[in-house]
């Protein structure tokens, strides 16, 4: 008799291959269809020479590269924020964001966009923007990480976090209130995220800060796992719970964090990707959900930008409607087939 | 290894929280291999020790020894190799089979990943063995039933191989068959792996006949520790839970219900055991019950004294006397009717059968499951007051058919 799942092993290996070749997929239909058409050849041409100086050598590599890894990152970043959250409080309809850590990000936007307090910039540069929401962001995260030092269950923590939400929410709808109209829009539309624009700079921290926090998760699996059954079993089976804590809302918060500050807050993919992921590889092992929401974040979100790109072109939709507009149909209907939860 | 040294020891403990001690000046001691129950109302604290004993709550003052070693400065992973707990917090997280489950009980032994080694996996094996669960071994957690899953959370504490498991309610929700296998395999853990059991419970009953000592736990304390056989008397388990109409029989090992005794009085003329169902069932339909003679060591006088029975009592190996005769036909004066439950005549008890005659000579109705017998060599012309029955059900029902037909 076998312990081992090997049909289990086998599914979720064949799972693996397919989100991989989708990304290859995906990832290849963000760099070659746009309103200016590159065929393969040509793009072999220009990413073998690192040709930048033509035009279609900047639009690959300036914008639609930049942009296509940014959406596999913010996206894999994301989801497995939600992932690592999802475990914590055990709580299917948590995302990455339930903490505040978007609405700090944007109520610092805010202050930026619709004030005439820019603290002597006169021009409103896209930098000013990206500081700021890293600012909210980041700080959330730290008064976060104060209170969880103090509180004593998960459940606590979750209703400071919300409460931080509408705390955040409400100083950000009088500044709207206040601003000028045309101000409004532009803060509409980041609130709604996008991952244009992103520079090659920002993508090297998210890869390099990313990557060793995503290390330091995968590492924080076996712990994930004794945490499913709650916070008493895991304490009981040895899991130190205020490091643990600590560690994981640090993990999941910064890398919350680190996608918004650049792509501003993009809605769902955190909340609905852990559930499909669940789903596909069929476990809860956090072993296996780690690197599978890892990539399915990433793929799923990359799909979605495209979509949004090309749905409408000229005209870019923004990404949360995509994400959105897929994601809640799902999560809905595995909710309520009763399928997933935690 | 010293096998006189208590697994755990507590002294001059207080535990609750910041602003409320929930019980306190608590001193006792757990051997190896030792079944404890805890027993106590709801809300007397049976939680709160358990937590406490597993360092979920820090004890307000006192020590909690494991081993000799004060449980503050026990590292974690060497007290999750010592001690496991069995909660009742319901966990089903999605997609888990139960042998995966019961390798998460590995976590203290396992590596920085948690990949589990052939000896995590024969450990693991064994566990589910222990608790008879080979069978759900590839079901998924969540199809288990609540007897099935219990028996495989405590599966899942075995694989820490732990020396103490704390078990709060383990038999909470349960039907009878896994009530009696989860208390048979708790038990089997004590006398066969040398594993100290601590488990709170409400059943006095199957507390009484399995664990080896037994904590009453109220107001705010610990009324008595010990043997069961010593410590569980009517008295102490009425005081415990504040019984009114029910009483607990240590010689039954069980507790019996009172009824309201509304329904009139009846005689019942009993022994050897032929009694303890028609009281019971007597006592349910709300009779008031006068019984005798009976010896102090029959049957049916523990079951008729549990349930509040007015006694005729002669002592264990003595004719009946005269004058406990004489008491007798007083209260079947007194009586609506007399019930004869057919008991086996001795010569010790004869004398019951005169409480038949003069039952009949006063022209008491007579209520008889005697078979095989000629009442009329008692009492020749009273034939129109004797009620033949097969049962006790029978017997009941003919009894309150009488009295509405009587009273009308």
């Amino acid at each position: 008799m076998s312990l081992k799942n090997v049909e289990l092993k086998n599914r979720q290996l064949i799972w693996f291959s397919i989100i991989a070749a989708f990304m290859i997929i995906s990832v290849a239909l963000n760099i070659l269809i746009g309103s200016v058409p590159i065929s393969l050849s040509e793009l072999y041409q220009i990413i073998m020479k690192h040709e930048t100086a033509s035009t279609k050598g900047f639009i690959i590599w300036n914008i639609r590269m930049s942009r296509a890894l940014a959406a596999v990152f913010g996206g894999a970043f994301l989801a497995v924020s939600g992932l690592l959250l999802q475990v914590f409080f055990r709580n299917p309809i948590v995302g990455p964001f339930i903490l505040g850590i978007s609405s700090g990000a944007t109520l610092m936007v805010s202050f930026v966009m619709l004030t005439t307090a820019t603290m002597g910039f006169t021009l409103l540069s896209p930098f000013m923007t990206t500081l700021s929401a890293f600012v909210g962001a980041y700080g959330t995260m730290l008064i976060i990480l104060s209170i969880a030092t103090r509180v004593k269950s998960g459940i606590t923590l979750l209703i400071v976090g919300l409460m931080m939400g509408y705390l955040c929410h409400a100083v950000t709808s009088v500044l709207v209130a206040f601003a000028e109209k045309e101000k409004i829009k532009g803060f509409v539309l980041w609130q709604l995220g996008s991952f244009s624009g992103f520079q090659w700079n920002e993508i090297q921290v998210m890869v390099v800060v990313g990557g060793i926090i995503l290390v330091l998760v995968y590492g924080l699996s076996k712990p994930l796992n004794a945490f499913l059954l709650g916070e008493e079993y895991a304490s009981s089976m040895g899991v130190n719970i205020r490091l643990f804590r600590i560690l994981i809302l640090l993990c999941a918060c910064s890398l919350a964090g680190m996608v918004t500050a650049v792509a501003g807050p993009v809605a769902f993919i955190g909340l609905a990707v852990p559930h499909m992921a669940r789903l596909c590889f069929n476990t809860s092992n956090n072993r296996v959900l780690v690197p599978g929401c890892l990539l399915m974040g990433g793929v799923i979100t990359s799909l979605c930008d495209f979509i949004a790109r090309m749905a409408f072109t000229p005209v870019e939709l923004p990404i949360s409607a995509i994400t959105a507009f897929f994601g809640a149909p799902i999560v809905l209907s595995l909710l309520l087939k009763r399928k997933v939860s935690i | 290894m010293n096998q006189s040294q208590p697994v755990l020891q507590v002294d001059k403990l207080s535990v609750g929280y910041q602003d409320k001690v929930v019980l306190q000046e608590l001193t006792f001691q757990i051997e190896k291999g030792e079944f404890v129950s805890l027993l106590g109302p709801n809300g007397a604290g049976k939680t709160t020790l358990l937590r406490t004993l597993s360092r979920h709550l820090t004890p307000l003052t006192g020590t909690v020894y494991i081993n000799q070693t004060d449980l503050k400065t026990m590292a974690q992973g060497h007290l999750a190799r010592t001690m496991s707990v069995v909660l009742t917090e319901k966990v089903s997280p999605p997609f888990f089979r139960v042998l995966d489950f019961v390798a998460l009980g590995r976590y203290p032994y396992t590596g920085f990943l948690g990949k589990l080694s052939p000896t995590d996996d024969k450990v693991v094996m064994a566990a589910i063995e222990m608790v008879h669960a080979m069978d759900l071994l590839f079901r998924d957690i969540n199809t288990l039933s609540d007897g099935e899953r219990q028996k495989i959370l405590i599966a899942r504490a075995l694989a820490q191989e732990p020396q103490i498991i704390l078990l709060d309610e383990p038999t909470m929700h349960l039907d009878l068959k896994h009530r009696m296998e989860v208390m048979t395999i708790l038990q089997s853990l004590c006398r066969d792996k040398g594993i100290s059991v601590v488990a709170s419970l409400h059943d006095v009953d199957i507390a009484a006949k399995i664990s080896d000592k037994v904590g009453l736990i109220k107001d705010a304390r610990i009324i008595a520790w010990g043997e069961p056989e010593n410590i569980l008397r009517a008295k102490t388990v009425a005081a415990l839970y504040d019984f009114e109409g029910a009483a607990f029989n240590r010689f039954l090992g069980s507790i019996e219900f009172r009824g309201n005794g509304t329904n009139g009085t009846v005689f019942v003329v009993a022994g050897m055991g032929s009694a303890a169902i028609l009281y019971r069932l007597l006592s349910k339909r709300g009779f008031s019950i006068v019984t005798g003679v009976l010896h102090k060591n029959d049957l049916d006088f523990f079951v008729a004294d549990s349930l509040g029975a007015d006694c005729l009592t002669q002592s264990p190996m003595e004719v009946i006397t005269p004058e406990t005769v004489q008491k007798a036909k007083k209260r079947i004066t007194e009586a609506a009717c007399v019930i004869d439950t057919g008991f086996t005549l001795g010569d010790l008890n004869h004398e019951n059968l005169d409480l038949l005659k003069a039952a009949m000579e006063m022209g008491k109705p007579l209520f008889s499951m005697r078979k095989d017998f000629n009442f009329s060599q008692l009492a020749p012309s009273s034939q129109d007051i004797l009620f033949s029955c097969e049962d006790e059900a029978r017997l009941v029902t003919m009894l309150e058919e009488w009295l509405r037909e009587t009273s009308r």
